[in-house]
């Protein structure tokens, strides 16, 4: 009886599952097909007539005369250093804010929510003209635009996880002498891992699939990442290579899936535990 | 206390290097702003993405011959206003830009250096494809020309057992499509290609098979529009409900799937499935190389005396520079606008992209379709000029349009008509409104 | 809280702890979003010459018919993705909450909708709409109640897997023996569901509320892919109403209308909408708090 619900409660389960990841996998067939037949059979496995092969690999790659290795390299340069660049100075802000707790960081605290209401249409001429004025329009600099625009989220859920933490530890390693810098690096900043697992993948899902901040920020003539890159696809009069793009898609999805395959155990662990425990 | 003032020095060390960094940053920032400005730069904001390619191997060229700084940035398709607005926002802003239509003169206008005696302006070889402003400053000037219609595969409609003198106004036309498409089966193509209403392609029936209703009533009116009018009246609105229904009703594809498109309409033709194609002159490259014997002809659609209509001649490519940069930049922007137009083997290749340029020394031009085009003017018909060029807040009455006729398009009903005839002629007047002041 | 040990050394430190924080979060937000603020109260075209007009833009955005339909649909379209998104998602927790094999797989499966962007996603799922519904002869485009419906389920399907891993943690951090007690004494699921799960699990509702509230108010991406606001409708005074336009699609198509004056209004309309969003979830984290002291 108990092992026939199990049963069915799997089979319900791997029926949704599925269900789940078909859009994936339509991306991942389709980017097999030729051009004309991805919105005619969308669902039929390429045959002999829609197969296009590499081809559309080919094409995305290639196509333009922008080199799509480059912008494979600048969003890494990109993703890399805004979410480094995220991930260190928001834990040490939020360090600060959970534990002095003045009047000031509350103020900073409620900031950082505030900014997490604020939609990005709000923002985005007076952003693109500030980020232009300083010059961060190049890979190196525009993750302080990421730290900026992405620091709400971040140091809300470093707040709350660091208010989790037992004081002892950090007192115990006062205690011994350590300083406050000390005692965050090599203290605090290893308990937080969980936490920094999971902040990581939403920066970089953030980041990584970002198209309307780096085209704005951006010197374009430059550096393009991976999304400004498909954007190019779209040919002259609005003609859209299906093919190609979702070539594309599947070539800038891997690198995430893979990065969140070998984190997902930490992930799992340590998600939001800060956000829920604030 | 003595580790104490250890602290102190550590931390005094610490504020040292960031503040050295700090400046360090700063002074990088100032001396890129600061440098390279005396010998002026040019930097195009081009509009069309089919043409870049071209385009920088030109600027390439320029560079290597004279050293000037030439940029030539290429907005993503459907993404250029959005990117004029951010890059002449910022500090090393787009010399030269491109506008499309009155309504963006109107817009740009303060940004739009008066190019009246400037040289580029003396190698004019017309002021047909120009564009002044409120105050007649000469705003932008049309680098090229080019003309829509229906293009025809004249092999197709004979091998229906038609031939093209048949088809001198609407009637002909719809006799012959009709009877294509009745006979699809066995002649292996059909009429019409697919009229896609996505991004792809709705530009061709909401910015240009319209052109025909505000000629006539241009016409009508006795007068070619100048600017742009507060209101139409969508008179000769059936017209084009003639040519529309003829052209998705016979068709490679059901009217019903045009909303979200997916269609190749140009693969459509080149590969023979269609006969006819409502298209312009920017296609002739590409369509020349497959059928040779392409024409253009006039939109038909049963207007009296429309035996003695010519082919939809006007522009959507100006140029502009920019006003708010140095002297020097807009200098050098204009050399090399002149290289572009005056160096033989430049403006060849320009002129090979994109069609004719109305300046006195540039290349001639082979396409074909233009050349349709002065045969039907030489013939004494009339142009059909390209009025759409002023309709308001274009995007936004664009999609009114759009929606409009899927609607039509999945049902073909005069209620659904008469839903477009509103988007078309109240949504005229409301985004004229939405863009005055 | 009460100053400790740790309270004093590290004062002598905010700049560091603070410092690059705060002068990215200047950069890249508070600074752009203060001279936001004013532009909603000046006319322009390019940022550096915006010049100063004071209200009339906010009057402008008020009667604006299509600000206010935009409005409508924006608010029905959050509650139900708010109530939709978080049912199977806390449903999915409880289910992949208990140990068996293959536990994460399923889990990978249902967070995989995250790690593709929002265009991209438009994209593919205006392909896979278009597949099934040409079979019914019409069109996401066609009518309003299917593109509400297709853009739910597009947010559904990107955002469960995400609410449903926050749900988890807070189920893993019930206390084992308040569960075993229950268990002990003989409660029914519904029992255990209602006085125990939930009540421990207000401060993953909380935020799980908070995040999707506010993603179905910012919705864009996938607005402008899949609908881009259609189907429109021509009122009989001649005004269009676009059925499926969402706040942030409206402020974007009002920003890159022609004419002098539409930036202002589009910043304005930007600020109402901001106002809005924060007022909402302000209103929400204060209830759903409470909640979470009572218990």
């Amino acid at each position: 009886m108990k092992q026939e619900k199990f049963v069915v409660r799997r089979i319900v389960l791997g029926i949704i599952c599925l269900i789940w990841i078909l859009p994936v996998l339509a991306v991942a067939v389709n980017a097999f097909k030729m051009n004309t037949y991805v919105k005619t059979e969308t669902f039929a496995l390429p045959n002999a007539q829609s197969s296009a092969g590499f081809d559309n690999f080919i094409k995305g790659m290639t196509f333009g005369n922008y080199p799509f290795l480059k912008s494979a390299l600048y969003s890494v340069v990109v993703t890399v250093l805004s979410v480094g660049a995220i991930l260190l100075f928001t834990s040490m802000a939020a360090w600060y804010i959970a534990r002095v707790d003045s009047k000031a960081c509350r103020v900073i605290y409620y900031l950082c929510v505030f900014s997490m209401v604020v939609p990005f249409q709000m923002v985005m001429l007076t952003l693109s003209r500030t980020a232009d004025s300083l010059r961060l329009n190049t890979p190196l600099t525009i993750p302080a635009v990421y730290v900026g625009f992405g620091a709400g989220l971040a140091v809300f859920m470093f707040t709350g996880f660091v208010k989790g933490i037992p004081l002892a530890i950090e007192e115990a390693a006062s205690i011994d002498g350590c300083g406050p810098v000390r005692t965050f690096f090599t203290v605090v900043f290893p308990m937080l891992q969980p936490t920094l697992v999971s902040v990581g993948i939403l920066e970089i899902m953030w980041i990584w699939n970002d198209y309307l901040l780096p085209v704005l920020v951006l010197d374009i003539y430059e550096y393009r990442t991976i999304p400004i890159h498909i954007q190019y696809l779209k040919g002259s009069y609005g003609t859209v290579d299906l093919g190609a793009t979702m070539a594309l898609i599947l070539l800038s999805v891997v690198p995430v899936v893979v990065f969140y395959l070998f984190s997902q155990k930490h992930i799992i662990e340590g998600v939001t535990a800060g956000a829920v425990k604030g | 206390m003595k580790e104490k003032r250890m602290g102190a020095n550590r931390k005094r060390t610490i504020r040292r290097i960031l503040l050295a960094c700090l400046l360090v940053l700063l002074a990088a920032g100032l001396s890129s702003c600061g440098s390279g400005r005396e010998k002026g730069r040019v930097y195009w904001l081009n509009y069309k993405p089919e043409i870049d390619p071209t385009l920088q191997k030109l600027a390439r060229e320029y560079r290597e011959k004279t050293g000037t700084e030439v940029r030539v940035i290429t907005a993503a398709s459907g993404t250029y206003a959005q990117t004029l607005i951010a890059e002449m926002d910022k500090s090393a802003p787009p010399t030269l830009f491109v506008l499309s239509n009155a309504s963006d003169v109107q817009t740009w206008q303060k940004y739009a250096m008066d190019l009246r005696d400037t040289p580029i302006a003396g190698e004019l070889s017309t002021d047909a494809y120009n564009l002044y402003d409120d105050a007649g400053r000469l705003a932008a000037v049309g680098y090229c020309y080019e003309c829509y219609g229906i293009i025809v595969n004249p092999a197709l409609v004979e091998a229906a057992g038609h031939s093209m003198e048949e088809i001198r106004n609407f009637d002909g036309l719809k006799a012959v499509a009709e009877d294509i498409h009745r006979r699809t089966g066995e002649l292996g193509f059909d009429a019409f290609t697919s009229s896609d209403m996505d991004g792809s392609s709705s530009w061709r029936f909401t910015g240009h098979l319209v052109n025909l209703e505000y000629v006539y009533e241009e016409r009508e009116a006795g007068k070619i529009w100048t600017e742009c009018p507060p209101a139409i009246t969508g008179a000769y609105l059936d017209y084009y409900r003639n040519l529309f229904d003829l052209c998705i009703n016979n068709s490679l594809v059901a009217p019903n799937t045009l909303a979200t498109g997916g269609h190749d309409a140009r693969e459509e033709f080149v590969s023979g499935k269609a006969a006819f194609f409502i298209n312009g002159s920017w296609e002739y490259d590409t369509i020349s190389k497959a059928i040779p014997g392409a024409m253009m002809i006039p939109y038909y659609c049963g207007m009296a005396g429309e035996e003695n209509a010519g082919l939809n001649c006007g522009t959507s490519n100006y140029w502009a520079v920019n006003a708010s940069v140095s002297e020097a930049d807009r200098q050098a922007t204009m050399d090399f606008m002149m290289w572009l137009v005056t160096d033989p083997e430049a403006s060849a290749e320009m002129v090979r992209e994109v069609g004719v340029m109305p300046f006195r020394q540039a290349a001639p031009s082979e396409n074909g379709f233009l050349k349709n085009a002065e045969e039907y003017t030489a013939r004494g018909c009339y142009v059909m000029d390209w009025a759409t060029n002023f309709q308001p807040n274009t995007d936004q009455y664009r999609a009114g349009l759009v929606s409009a006729l899927n609607r039509y398009c999945a049902e073909q009903t005069d209620e659904n008509w008469e839903a477009f005839r509103s988007a078309f002629v109240d949504g005229w007047a409301n985004q004229y409104a939405a863009t005055r002041p | 809280m009460k100053p400790t040990i740790l309270t004093k050394p590290m004062r002598k430190w905010a700049w560091l702890f603070l410092g690059p924080m705060l002068v990215c979060f200047g950069i890249g937000f508070v600074w752009p979003f203060l001279h936001g603020t004013y532009l909603s109260f000046c006319r322009f075209l390019l940022v550096r010459d915006a010049e100063w007009i004071g209200g009339g833009n906010y009057a402008a955005a008020f009667s604006d018919p299509s600000f206010r339909s935009a409005f409508g649909f924006t608010a029905v379209f959050a509650v139900v993705s708010v109530i939709l998104i978080n049912i199977p998602a806390f449903a999915a927790a409880l289910a992949l909450n208990r140990k068996f094999r293959g536990r994460n797989l399923y889990r990978a499966v249902f967070f995989m909708p995250n790690l593709i962007g929002g265009i991209v996603l438009g994209h593919l799922w205006s392909m896979i709409f278009d597949g099934i519904l040409a079979g019914f002869g019409t069109s996401i485009l066609l009518d309003a109640k299917l593109g509400f419906w297709g853009m739910i389920i597009v947010l559904l399907w990107q955002q469960v897997g995400y609410m449903m891993i926050i749900y988890i943690a807070g189920l893993q951090a019930i206390p084992a023996d308040m569960m075993e007690a229950a268990e002990i004494d003989g409660a029914s699921g519904s029992q255990k569901l209602f006085r125990i799960i939930i009540p421990n699990m207000m401060p993953a509702i909380t935020i799980c509320l908070f995040l999707t509230l506010t993603n179905g108010f910012k919705l864009f991406d996938q607005n402008l892919a899949l609908t881009a606001g259609q189907p429109f409708i021509q009122q009989a005074d001649g005004t269009t109403v676009r059925t499926t336009e969402m706040l942030a699609l409206n402020i974007y198509n009002t920003f890159y209308s022609q004419g002098p004056s539409n930036r202002g209004i589009a910043q304005a309309k930007a600020v109402i909408f901001f106002v809005t969003v924060a007022g909402i979830s302000l209103i929400q984290l204060v209830a759903t708090r409470r909640k979470e002291v009572q218990q």
